[in-house]
C-alpha cells in the first residue's frame, strides 16, 4: 500500500454567482491596485490517501471530493500536486 | 390539549435551535425527545425535526457534514418507509438539500451578510393566510437549483413559502419547499420563533397547526392513537 498526497481546490461552478468574490473584487478596485481582478473564491484542502497504485488513490480522491468536499450542484473541484509521499 | 403526537428533534454538534423547537412543539401538547446524531432508528416518531444552528460548525459547507450522521442516514429510511413527516428549519433545510432529500442547494446570501430579521412571506398552503411573517437568521440562504430542477419544483407545486422582498437572492424567491410525496418540509425561516406571544409574533403557530392536522390525517392504523402505532397495537 502506497501513500499519496494531493491538494484539492473547490470553486463555484461557472455561472453560479460568487458574492464573496464580488466583494473582494470591489475592495481591490477601491485600493486602486487592480481594476479588473475578477476574483473567484474557493476552498483549499490538502490531504493524503493510501492506495495500491496511482489509479486507485485518484479514484479514492474523486469519491472524497464528490461526496464530502464539494457539492456538484454548486461546485467543481480540481486535484493538484498529486504525488507519492 | 394533548395530541399524543411524538416529535423527535435531531441534535448535531453545533445545533442551537433545538430547545426553541422543543418548546414550540410542547406548546401544542406534543411529546418531544431529543435525538443525538448517532441514533440509528427513528421509527417511533410521528415527525422528525432538523432544527437550526451550525451542525458540525458548518465546516466545508452548511449542512455538508451532517449528511454522514447515523441519524440522517436513518432519516432516509424513515422517508422511504413514509413513516412520518420531516421538517428541516434553516440549517435543517440545508442538511435536507445536502442529503438530496430535497432538491437544490443553499449558498451564500447575495449581499454576503448574515441576515437576521422578520420577513414577509407568501404562503402557498390552504392552512395558511396568504401572507405570514417569520424570522430569518442565516448567512447561507440563497436557494439555487438548475433550470430543470426549478421547473420540476413548479410542476410538482413544491414552493410553500416565498419571500415577498427576496433578501438573499434565492431563485424564484424560494424560502420553503414542501415535498408532498415524501412528506418533507424544508424552510429557511423559523416558525418555532413565532409561537409565543412574548416574541411579538405568533405566525409560526400556523405551521405547527397545519403540521398537527397533517400528522393526524396521515395516521392510517385502526386505533388512531398518537403516536401512530403503525398497525402494531390494533
Amino acid at each position: 500500500m502506497k501513500k499519496y498526497k494531493a491538494d484539492i481546490i473547490v470553486t463555484l461552478r461557472n455561472g453560479v454567482r460568487d458574492p464573496q468574490g464580488s466583494a473582494v473584487d470591489t475592495v481591490l478596485k477601491r485600493t486602486g491596485v487592480e481594476k479588473e481582478a475578477e476574483v473567484q473564491t474557493g476552498k483549499f484542502f490538502s490531504l493524503s490517501v493510501t492506495g495500491e497504485d496511482e489509479t486507485s488513490a485518484k479514484s479514492k480522491l474523486n469519491i472524497i471530493c464528490e461526496e464530502v468536499l464539494s457539492n456538484p450542484v454548486l461546485e467543481t473541484y480540481k486535484i493538484e500536486r498529486f504525488s507519492e509521499v | 390539549m394533548k395530541s399524543g403526537i411524538k416529535a423527535g428533534i435531531v441534535v448535531f454538534p453545533g445545533t442551537n435551535c433545538d430547545i426553541d423547537t422543543q418548546r414550540a412543539c410542547e406548546y401544542f401538547g406534543w411529546e418531544t425527545e431529543f435525538i443525538w446524531h448517532d441514533e440509528k432508528n427513528l421509527d417511533k416518531y410521528d415527525v422528525i425535526f432538523l432544527p437550526g444552528g451550525f451542525s458540525y460548525g458548518d465546516y466545508i459547507r452548511a449542512g455538508r457534514l451532517a449528511k454522514f450522521s447515523p441519524a440522517v442516514i436513518a432519516l432516509k429510511d424513515y422517508v422511504t418507509a413514509k413513516r412520518g413527516f420531516v421538517v428541516g428549519i434553516c440549517n435543517g433545510f440545508q442538511v435536507l438539500c445536502e442529503t438530496k432529500l430535497l432538491p437544490g442547494i443553499l449558498s451564500t446570501n447575495t449581499n454576503t451578510k448574515f441576515i437576521c430579521e422578520e420577513v414577509e412571506l407568501s404562503a402557498n398552503h390552504s392552512e395558511f393566510p396568504k401572507t405570514v411573517k417569520f424570522a430569518i437568521a442565516h448567512g447561507e440562504g440563497r436557494y439555487i437549483a438548475d433550470e430543470e430542477v426549478l421547473e420540476e419544483i413548479i410542476t410538482k407545486d413544491m414552493i410553500f413559502l416565498r419571500y415577498k422582498d427576496n433578501p438573499n437572492g434565492s431563485a424564484l424567491d424560494i424560502a420553503g419547499l414542501y415535498d408532498k410525496e415524501n412528506k418533507i418540509f424544508g424552510m429557511m425561516p423559523h416558525p418555532e420563533r413565532g409561537v409565543f406571544a412574548e416574541t411579538g409574533n405568533t405566525d409560526g403557530r400556523y405551521f405547527f397547526q397545519m403540521l398537527e392536522k397533517k400528522i393526524i390525517e396521515s395516521c392510517t392504523c385502526n386505533c388512531a392513537a398518537m403516536p401512530c402505532c403503525q398497525g402494531e397495537d390494533c
